[in-house]
């Protein structure tokens, strides 16, 4: 394992309820650190997403504390549009925009949020999609892209800022079984640069492989934590006992 | 002769068989146009009318001393077009600025751009028209020519205002989630994100909205603006030629509105995404 770098993401006591009084995160407590890899599993409607969601405030907390590398995210917003700006996030859905060239996604906001000049732009535009594996795509729309591209893009467009953490909210699920090798391939690669990364996913093999710690969370709360090699090796807990044997 | 004879029935028979909807589609489209030709002859004759469309022209175009000059009906048509188009933009900008208005989380904002709408859109133009003009406009020393621009601008900016806020809408939240994950801002993410995609949806309402307002303009001539429909009745008045007057008039509303769906229709095809 890893030394531990500083803490990126903190959560303390988080807690969210959704109109009509479902509990989605109950009371989670949990430390990011510099270049750690965590994947949070769990059964669908666990609460993994939301959680996600909450840590660059996509979702409001009811309760409880969110920091990001020193930034508490509160009400104030300058405090909001840093984190936002610092943290990336990758959808189930890619959610590219799609009247833009692959160019124009990838250099929108490095463009109107870091200032970036066109050239630059498009230098480190074209940078990470040599990275990505899809230079020649510079000019294509996302309607004429595959599932695996498209997300290859999305995953570039967060890059583009330079987060201090990505953030994958089951970045696989909706690709089709060939495709999600590319994009596990993409991730991993992050993952040995050092990118700090909190990744929801059901990809079990990439969690055993690729992450440092595995949360389990099961209707809102963590279950367990542990380092990925102990968790599928030895899970302490029941619930996660019996989720492992029947994803596995 | 039989010989001869069994293959020829054949084909006839394969080629009917073959081109049924065709030859069905055909014989309804000739029925049809023959009816029309029928009726109108009779309606014609029935009218006892003396048709003198010679006298037409030179209310569209009249040749003068310095060559040929617009004639009262294409005078008017200058005015139309003018008013119109001004009145279009004016009504985008209207319609664009009360769909945030009413998207926005101000009251106020909220209030006001629901006021507008309700009071616009459940009163008639022409009572709106007359309003302006004979109200409004001697306390703001406005031009006929603007007080007809201003109502027609605010009448389908109401109806362009819910186009727009419709399309607006119909973006997936999901955009938005993506542009604030990049830290986009909120007037970035209108400009770049969701109004270029909701344009894509609003050309074609627009562009009915665009219509109506052409047509609607016809009212102007309430409040002695010489358009296109105020110089067809004078044209009327002084040559009794009522209807052939009168289908000219049409005619080029007609040709006018039909020459801007197809450059809406162009439009569409321009910024189509791939």
């Amino acid at each position: 394992m890893k030394t531990l770098g500083e803490v990126i993401v903190e959560l303390e006591h988080v807690s969210k309820t959704f109109p009509g009084g479902i509990q989605a995160v109950q009371d989670v407590s949990l430390e990011i650190h510099r270049s750690e890899v965590v994947c949070i599993i769990g059964p669908s409607g666990s609460g993994k997403s939301t959680l996600l969601r909450c840590i660059n405030g996509l979702e409001d907390v009811d309760d409880g504390r969110v920091v990001v590398d020193g930034i508490p995210l509160d009400k104030k917003k300058v405090h909001r549009d840093e984190i936002r700006r610092e943290v990336g996030m990758v959808f189930q859905s890619f959610n590219l925009f799609p009247h833009m060239t692959v160019r124009g996604n990838v250099g929108l906001a490095q463009k109107r949020v870091r200032g970036r000049s066109d050239a630059e732009a498009n230098d480190v535009t074209m940078e990470l999609l040599e990275k990505v594996g899809i230079a020649d795509k510079f000019d294509a729309y996302p309607g004429q892209l595959s599932g695996g591209q498209q997300q290859r893009v999305a995953i570039a467009r967060a890059l583009a800022m330079s987060p201090r953490v990505m953030l994958f909210d089951e970045a696989t699920s909706a690709l089709d079984p060939e495709m999600i090798g590319e994009v596990l391939a993409v991730m991993r690669e992050l993952a040995n640069e050092g990118m700090t990364m909190a990744v929801v996913t059901h990809e079990m093999g990439f969690a055993r492989e690729a992450a440092d710690r595995v949360v389990f969370m099961d209707e809102g709360r963590v279950v367990e934590v542990a380092a990925a090699a102990d968790f599928f090796e030895s899970a302490t807990e029941e619930r996660a006992r019996d989720f492992l044997s029947k994803v596995l | 002769m039989k010989l001869l004879l069994r293959p020829t029935a054949k084909r006839t028979y394969r080629f009917l068989a073959e081109h049924k909807t065709g030859l069905i589609e055909t014989a309804q489209f000739l029925a049809l146009s023959g009816l029309t030709i029928v009726a109108v002859v009779v309606g014609l004759r029935g009218l006892r009318y003396d048709w003198a469309w010679f006298r037409v022209p030179r209310y569209l175009l009249h040749v003068t001393d310095d060559g040929i000059a617009a004639g009262t009906l294409l005078q008017g048509l200058g005015v139309t077009l003018q008013i119109s188009g001004i009145s279009l933009i004016l009504a985008a900008v209207f319609g664009l600025i009360t769909a945030l208005f009413r998207l926005s989380r101000s009251f106020t904002a909220n209030a006001l751009a629901q006021v507008y709408l309700e009071a616009v859109r459940n009163t008639p133009l022409l009572i709106q028209l007359f309003v302006i003009y004979f109200v409004f406009a001697p306390i703001a020393g406005l031009a006929p020519f603007w007080s007809a621009v201003l109502a027609l601008s605010l009448f389908e900016g109401a109806y362009a205002s819910e186009i727009i806020r419709g399309a607006i809408l119909s973006i997936p939240r999901s955009q938005w989630e993506s542009s604030y994950t990049l830290g986009l801002s909120a007037p970035d993410t209108y400009r770049f994100v969701v109004l270029p995609q909701a344009l894509r949806k609003i050309l074609p309402p627009l562009t009915s909205q665009a219509v109506s307002l052409i047509k609607d303009s016809a009212l102007v001539s309430t409040i002695a603006i010489s358009d296109l429909t105020m110089s067809g009745s004078a044209t009327v008045s002084n040559t009794f030629l009522t209807f052939e007057i009168w289908f000219t008039v049409a005619a080029i509303y007609l040709v006018i509105n039909i020459a801007l769906s197809l450059f809406a229709s162009f439009l569409e095809k321009m910024v189509r995404v791939p």
